[in-house]
Parts: C-alpha cells; sequence; structure tokens
C-alpha cells in the first residue's frame, strides 16, 4: 500500500501512507481518559486510563471480569462509556459509533473472528470497499494484488483464491489483519489473538505484530498468556475489578508481577483439599459422543472430588457438560449416575437422580432476571417443596432464606429482581439453585466467568465445600489458576476428545496447554 | 391499599377504561345500556371469555394460538353432526370436547416437539381446521337441537362454568409450581429448562387446553343459537387477542393476569357490540377492533418498559 499512488483509486482514505506521523505534536497515538462504564449497577470499567504511542506494542492483561471486553468494544464503538473520552491522534473521538472509530484507524479483531467463510481471502480484505473500475465493475486484479502486497509486507503467505472455511483459524486471522491494513488501521486491537492457535501458529502471528510494529501501527494486544505479553509488549496495562491496576514499561515486567497485579495478591499454595479421601463413583461417562461435538469421552467422577474439565474454548467441554444434563441428544457411550443409566433421558431425569449444571451463560441460561432472588433461588426446589403442586409459601420462605444466608447472597431482600444483583451474587443463586435440590453430581460450566475477585474466593470455597460434605464435582473452567487450585485432577479436552489427565502434582498451566493444543500441533507435523 | 393498587393497577385501569366507554355509549345512545340489550349481548362474552382463559396462559409462555377459532367451529360442527345422527346432547357434547382436545393437542404437540413457533404452527392450524370443519359439514349449517339442551346449557350454566374456570385458572396460575413455571418460561424458557422445568409438557397441556375451551364455547354457541355452521369460530382469535393484550398480558411473555383478560374481553365485547348496535355496520368493527390491538400493543410495551426500569 505504500507503493500506491495518489488517484490510483477512487478511496480517499487510501490515499493516507500506513503509519502516517501524528498529525499533532503530542506523541501519544491513543489516549484515553477517565473511562467509566456500568451494567444495571456494577461497574465493569471504573475510571480507566489508557496511553498507546505510535508503533507500540500495549499489553492489556486482566482476569475475567477486569473489564477488558468493555474496554475494546467502547474503542470499537460498540458501547458507549457513561463517562470519560477517547483521543486518537490528539482528536477527541466520537464515542458510540462504529464509523467513527473505524474513521480515526482503529480495527478491533475479536476472538470469534468476523469473517465471511464463504469468501475468499481478496473478498474477505475487501467486502464492502471493493474497488471498482468505472463505478462499477469489481476490479478483482487489483484488489488481488494489494491483498497479496499486503501479506508480502507482513512477510506471510496465505492462499488468497481459498474460501476461508478452508483455512486454518490461524490463516483467518491473517485475512483479518490484512483487512485492518487495508483500512489504514492506526491502532490494531487484537483480542485474544492466540487463544485457539497452535504454539508454531502463535511464532507466525507474533512476527507479524512485531512486522505491523515496524510499520508504526499500534497494537493493543489483550491476552491471557502472560509469556506473549511479557515476549512482545512495550508496556502493559493491567485492570482489575473495571480500573487499572498499574502499567508498567516492559523492561520491568515479569510473568510473576503480572499475576500478582492481576489478582491483587499472591496464590495460595494449592493444598487443602488434598486430604479427602474420594469415596465411590457418582457420575461416571462411558464413550461419551455427539456428532460434530465430542467423541471417546470416558471419565468417572468420585463422591467429594473436584475434577476439572480443562482445554481451549471449542474444545467440546460445554457441549460434554451439556449432554450429561440430558439438554443435547447423546449419538453414543453412557451416562451413569450412582449406577443408574441417564443417557439421553432428558433434563428431568438427569436432575431426579441427582446431577446438576451451573452453566455457562449466568444471564440466559442460569437465571430469570426479572424474577425475585427467591423465585430463581427455589425455581429447580420448588416441586419438593409444594404439597401436590400447590405453592407452599412459608416453607418456601424458609428455604430461601436458608439458601441467601449459606451462600451469603448480598440483596437488598429476596423479592427484589435477581437482574438487580451484581454478577458474584447472580452466581451465586445459579448455584443456590442447585444447593436446595442436594446434588450428587454438580457440573459447573465457568462458575466464576465476570465474577469479582471478593465473589470468587467465595465461589471457590463454596465448591470446596461442597465437595467435602460429599458432591462429586465437574469444573469447566478456562480459569487456569482456578482450575489448578481447585482440582483433584483436571482432564484436558482438544478438539472433542480428552486428550490427557493431569494429577493434582503434576498439574501446572504450561502442562495443560500442552495437552490442550497437543493434536492440533501433530496434524500440522 | 398501595401495594393492593400496585399489583392491580392494569385493572384499575381497564376499569376506568370500561367506565369511560360506557360514559360515552350511554351520551350516544341511550337503549344501548338497557338490561335488555345488555342481557342478550352478554351470552357471547362468556364463550370469549372460556377461550380467552387458557390463551392468556399461552400468551404468558410466550406462545399464541391463532387456531382457537377454528378449533371452535371444528367442535361446533362435530356437534352439529352428532346430534344430526340422533346422538343424545350429552354425548354429542363429549364428541365436540373431544374435538377441540385433539385439535389442541396437535397443536402442543407441534409446538413443543418440533420447537416451531406457535404464531405459524397456529396460522397453519387455524387454516386446516376451518378447512376440515367446512369440509365435514359441507358448509351448510346445521340445526334444531334438543330445547332441553337449549334451556339447560343456554341459560346461567355457562355463566357458572365460566365464574369456576376463570377462579381456577387464576389460583393455578398465582399458587402452583406449574402455574409459576408459565411465567418463568415466559420471561426466559431457556433458563426455565435449564431449571429441570418440563416446558414441553406445560405447553402441551396449555395448547390441549385451549382446544377444549373453544369446544366448550362451541357447545354453548349451539345452545344458545340452536344452529351451527363451519365459519361460526370466525374473527374469534382476533378478539380473544386482542382482550387478552388490552388486558395487560405481555405479547411476549412472562407478564399477565386472568382478571385483565376478562376485563379486557368485557371491553372488546362491549365495544363490538356498540358498533353494530349503533351504526348497525359490521365492517366498521373490523377497523375499530384492530385499532383496539394496536392501541393495546402501544399502551402495553409503553406500561412494561415503565415497570421493567423500576
Amino acid at each position: 500500500m505504500a507503493a500506491l499512488t495518489p488517484g490510483s483509486t477512487g478511496l480517499r482514505r487510501a490515499l493516507v501512507p500506513l503509519g502516517y506521523p501524528c498529525p499533532v505534536p503530542s506523541d501519544l497515538l491513543l489516549e484515553v481518559q477517565g473511562l467509566s462504564k456500568a451494567y444495571d449497577g456494577v461497574h465493569a470499567l471504573e475510571g480507566v486510563g489508557l496511553q498507546i504511542r505510535p508503533g507500540e506494542v500495549h499489553g492489556l492483561v486482566g482476569e475475567n471480569g477486569a473489564g477488558k471486553s468493555t474496554l475494546i468494544k467502547i474503542l470499537a464503538g460498540n458501547v458507549v462509556p457513561d463517562s470519560g473520552s477517547v483521543g486518537m491522534a490528539g482528536a477527541g473521538l466520537n464515542l458510540g459509533s462504529v464509523q467513527a472509530s473505524l474513521d480515526a484507524g482503529i480495527s478491533v479483531i475479536y476472538q470469534e473472528l468476523v469473517a465471511f467463510l464463504d469468501l475468499d481471502a481478496v473478498e474477505n480484505v475487501f467486502v464492502g470497499r471493493e474497488i471498482r473500475r468505472f463505478g462499477i465493475i469489481l476490479d478483482r486484479a487489483r484488489m488481488r494484488e494489494r491483498t497479496s502486497q499486503v501479506f508480502q509486507r507482513l512477510g506471510v503467505g496465505v492462499p488468497l483464491n481459498v474460501p476461508l472455511c478452508d483455512l486454518s483459524v490461524a490463516q483467518r486471522q491473517l485475512v483479518a489483519i490484512a483487512r485492518a491494513l487495508e483500512t489504514e488501521c492506526r491502532l490494531l486491537v487484537m483480542d485474544e489473538p492466540t487463544a485457539s492457535l497452535s504454539n508454531r501458529e502463535v511464532e507466525v502471528l507474533l512476527a507479524t505484530v512485531e512486522r505491523l510494529k515496524t510499520e508504526g501501527v499500534s497494537v493493543l494486544y489483550v491476552s491471557h498468556r502472560l509469556d506473549e505479553i511479557v515476549r512482545i509488549c512495550d508496556s502493559v496495562t493491567v485492570l482489575r475489578d473495571g480500573r487499572v491496576v498499574e502499567t508498567m514499561p516492559a523492561s520491568s515486567v515479569t510473568r510473576e508481577r503480572l499475576i500478582v497485579s492481576m489478582v491483587g495478591r499472591q496464590i495460595a499454595a494449592q493444598s487443602q483439599s488434598a486430604a479427602n479421601a474420594p469415596g465411590t463413583v457418582v457420575l461416571e461417562v462411558r464413550g461419551l459422543g455427539r456428532d460434530g461435538a465430542f467423541e471417546d469421552v470416558s471419565f468417572s467422577v468420585r463422591a467429594g472430588e473436584i475434577v476439572g474439565l480443562g482445554g481451549l474454548v471449542g474444545a467440546g467441554r460445554t457441549e460434554v457438560a451439556r449432554a450429561i444434563f440430558g439438554l443435547d441428544r447423546i449419538d453414543s457411550g453412557q451416562v451413569l449416575v450412582g449406577g443408574r443409566d441417564v443417557t439421553n433421558r432428558g433434563v428431568l431425569a438427569a436432575v431426579a437422580s441427582g446431577v446438576a449444571l451451573v452453566p455457562e451463560d449466568r444471564q440466559h441460561e442460569g437465571l430469570v432476571l426479572p424474577l425475585s432472588v427467591k423465585d430463581n433461588l427455589l425455581m429447580a426446589a420448588r416441586e419438593r417443596l409444594a404439597r401436590r403442586g400447590w405453592i407452599q409459601r412459608r416453607a418456601e420462605r424458609t428455604k430461601g432464606d436458608e439458601l441467601s444466608t449459606r451462600l451469603m447472597v448480598k440483596a437488598a431482600s429476596l423479592d427484589v429482581p435477581v437482574r438487580s444483583l451484581s454478577g458474584g451474587n447472580q452466581q451465586k443463586v445459579v448455584i443456590g439453585k442447585w444447593l436446595a435440590m442436594a446434588p450428587r453430581a454438580l457440573i459447573m460450566d465457568e462458575p466464576t466467568r465476570g465474577v469479582d475477585v471478593g465473589a470468587k474466593e467465595e465461589v471457590h470455597s463454596l465448591v470446596t465445600r461442597l465437595a467435602a460434605e460429599g458432591a462429586a464435582v465437574l469444573l469447566v473452567s478456562s480459569d487456569l489458576p482456578e482450575l489448578l487450585e481447585l482440582s483433584d485432577r483436571i482432564l484436558v479436552m482438544c478438539e472433542g476428545r480428552v486428550s490427557g489427565e493431569l494429577a493434582r502434582g503434576e498439574a501446572s498451566e504450561e502442562a495443560l496447554m500442552a495437552l490442550a493444543v497437543h493434536r492440533e500441533e501433530r496434524a500440522v507435523s | 391499599m398501595k401495594a393492593f393498587l400496585g399489583r392491580f393497577r392494569q385493572e384499575a385501569v381497564l376499569l376506568v377504561l370500561l367506565a369511560a366507554f360506557v360514559a360515552v355509549a350511554w351520551r350516544l345512545d341511550p337503549t344501548f345500556l338497557t338490561p335488555k340489550v345488555q342481557g342478550t349481548l352478554v351470552k357471547l362474552v362468556l364463550e370469549l371469555a372460556v377461550i380467552a382463559l387458557p390463551v392468556t396462559l399461552i400468551v404468558i409462555t410466550g406462545g399464541i394460538d391463532l387456531s382457537v377459532g377454528a378449533s371452535m367451529s371444528l367442535a361446533a360442527v362435530a356437534f352439529g353432526l352428532a346430534a344430526e345422527r340422533g346422538t343424545p346432547w350429552p354425548l354429542a357434547a363429549v364428541c365436540a370436547l373431544v374435538a377441540g382436545a385433539l385439535a389442541g393437542m396437535l397443536n402442543g404437540w407441534i409446538v413443543s416437539r418440533a420447537r416451531i413457533h406457535p404464531l405459524i404452527v397456529t396460522l397453519a392450524t387455524m387454516s386446516a381446521y376451518f378447512g376440515l370443519a367446512e369440509g365435514i359439514s359441507r358448509a351448510r349449517p346445521i340445526s334444531g337441537f334438543d330445547p332441553a339442551f337449549q334451556s339447560l346449557v343456554a341459560g346461567p350454566l355457562m355463566f357458572f362454568v365460566l365464574a369456576l374456570a376463570a377462579a381456577g385458572a387464576a389460583l393455578w396460575l398465582s399458587r402452583t409450581v406449574k402455574g409459576q413455571a408459565v411465567f418463568a418460561i415466559g420471561l426466559n424458557e431457556k433458563a426455565a429448562r435449564f431449571s429441570a422445568i418440563d416446558v414441553d409438557k406445560i405447553k402441551f397441556w396449555l395448547y390441549t387446553l385451549a382446544g377444549t375451551a373453544a369446544a366448550v364455547a362451541a357447545v354453548s354457541y349451539a345452545a344458545r343459537r340452536n344452529t351451527v355452521k363451519a365459519d361460526i369460530g370466525h374473527g374469534m382469535e382476533l378478539d380473544v387477542v386482542t382482550a387478552i393484550v388490552l388486558g395487560g398480558t405481555s405479547i411476549t411473555g412472562g407478564r399477565g393476569t386472568i382478571g385483565g383478560s376478562l376485563l379486557g374481553i368485557l371491553i372488546v365485547h362491549e365495544v363490538r357490540q356498540f358498533v353494530s348496535w349503533h351504526w348497525e355496520r359490521d365492517e366498521i368493527n373490523l377497523i375499530v377492533i384492530g385499532g383496539l390491538l394496536i392501541l393495546a400493543l402501544v399502551a402495553n410495551s409503553a406500561f412494561g418498559k415503565k415497570t421493567d426500569s423500576a
């Protein structure tokens, strides 16, 4: 694109060369000040400031729910903040407009890539901004040439004429980057770009980021992978509970320092729950398979045991949880609860046999938001408290009080809508719904996603306590420290299969990740 | 008192609306409000109301049943054909109830099994049931039923049936586990399923109930008019849905009361009857009812927003 001469296309914005120096004396490309955003009274961001220089790779880290995605969405123009300002190259950015963000040179590549899978790389790069001859005919040759130029500058090879669905995730990501560069992007925001890449693909991506830097493009690099952050970033900003904890230059950044900063404390030594002697097998799955989701999954969970289920997003963990709970059809294999076969018997049978599921999507699957805390707490157990189907108000009130006290739910009263509670307290209500049933096997899918640190601790100790009381717990989590801290052993899934099992002693983030990407790697070589 | 008003706010608004309408009607045409006129007109309202009860429950689950009018026609034709062949009237009435229940079951089965939107399902079955009713009766009127049947069913019996059914529905909705589940389904069906609520079963029986209620209305109609025809249920669904929405039930589900629907029925019915009484023009009625439905929807969404933000 640097080779473009003025007048070569009808695109006005294409005339500005890539990495055009800041038109203002300030040496900042992006300046975010005092950004705040609350959802239903819960602060997602509170007075966040961020500064990025031209050509800088800036890392953004924080635990789940720290506010990273809200910040990204505000930069992309998808979310309007409650207060605060964003300056881009010295000019104020019109917040809440996707077009304004694009015009200002901000491109966002989301973790779940937005792309047209039936179109090829060239078409994806130019979709919506096609180069035309005489205003009508598509100039495919020019578009192709420019796309290949961008890939050359990035130093990568991506087939141009193959539909995206036939390319790997990594290649699709490169197409997205190429598209961003073609829009004269000056700040590229990458959200967990390496979350589903193999080790080798990660190398290519990191090299590409380095290349962007030399081109003068700034990158806001959002990742959980601290090693990558330490490696490629010039400076790092840590978010915790919607606030900026600190911004550090890369020279002072170490992995350990980042963790302490993210978590706000030293991670406690993991020991306490190992003492439990597991009891009899409560939940057992044998050769479980669902077409297109997972296959040949076998494991068992004993009473008092917490078994972690780790892996990358899309590895099939949630699907396994749903299938055990009777939500989705199982195509092969068996689910046994306390020795009883409940395969494909539906949710009601699963619950009757003692299985409970705390679903991944709290707001849509776990709760009925407009209903009261009490109604939500008792949603599953109501039938048991009732007399021939008639609600017993006093018994419900007692049970609701008991549950909310046990879970330490912070709510004005049991009659307020559950919507008005904070994320952490909402999650306690979802868990409480099943405590009322005294489940034998508790499946928890991302139980602390989007939950603040304090409530997270409480959920953790609750899980440990339930296991100590004899429940068999299957814990699905993408939060590696959580998985390592709570699980007695960890099963790792990769592309729909169990790729390995780690005992408490041998489990580490590295070992886990190695198993999580293991098969993909082998397929490449 | 404040809590009472808060709880019955919708009903209070509807009562005021009804009073306002009666005042206007009285000014325009004092004869409309004479007991004699009202007495003859009120019988039709019972039939509408009986159908509106289960349909209200369906709308609270987030569903709808457009086929109730057609089910009513089908049941009426079933009654007529049976009576024509000399079947004693109680048995003919059972035939009608079975026909209505079967029609409702088919709706319920498709909605809960195939998980197709009930709007489409019941639009399709509405057409099918009307066609079926017309086909088996060859579109001719069937008249001349047992006088004993007429005097018994067309009398106060229907009023007692409605009173009992309405009280039962209101109690069921507010005091039973399944009744409360109806609200949960309407507000978030997914979460209801995740909470081991038997969504499919509840839906199936509600649609079956709606078909059965349409059959009860059909039998009442047969007794009152001494004649049935395949088109007697025509337009019933419009009146019923308008009344329910007017009664404060959210068309997207999760909110609604039996009392509101009954008042809604009363208003729709009075308006409709007044228009045809005063102007003697039925086509104006269609426009008026259509307008009323739109107004109710607009008022409802504004009202709903207010309660949501509170």
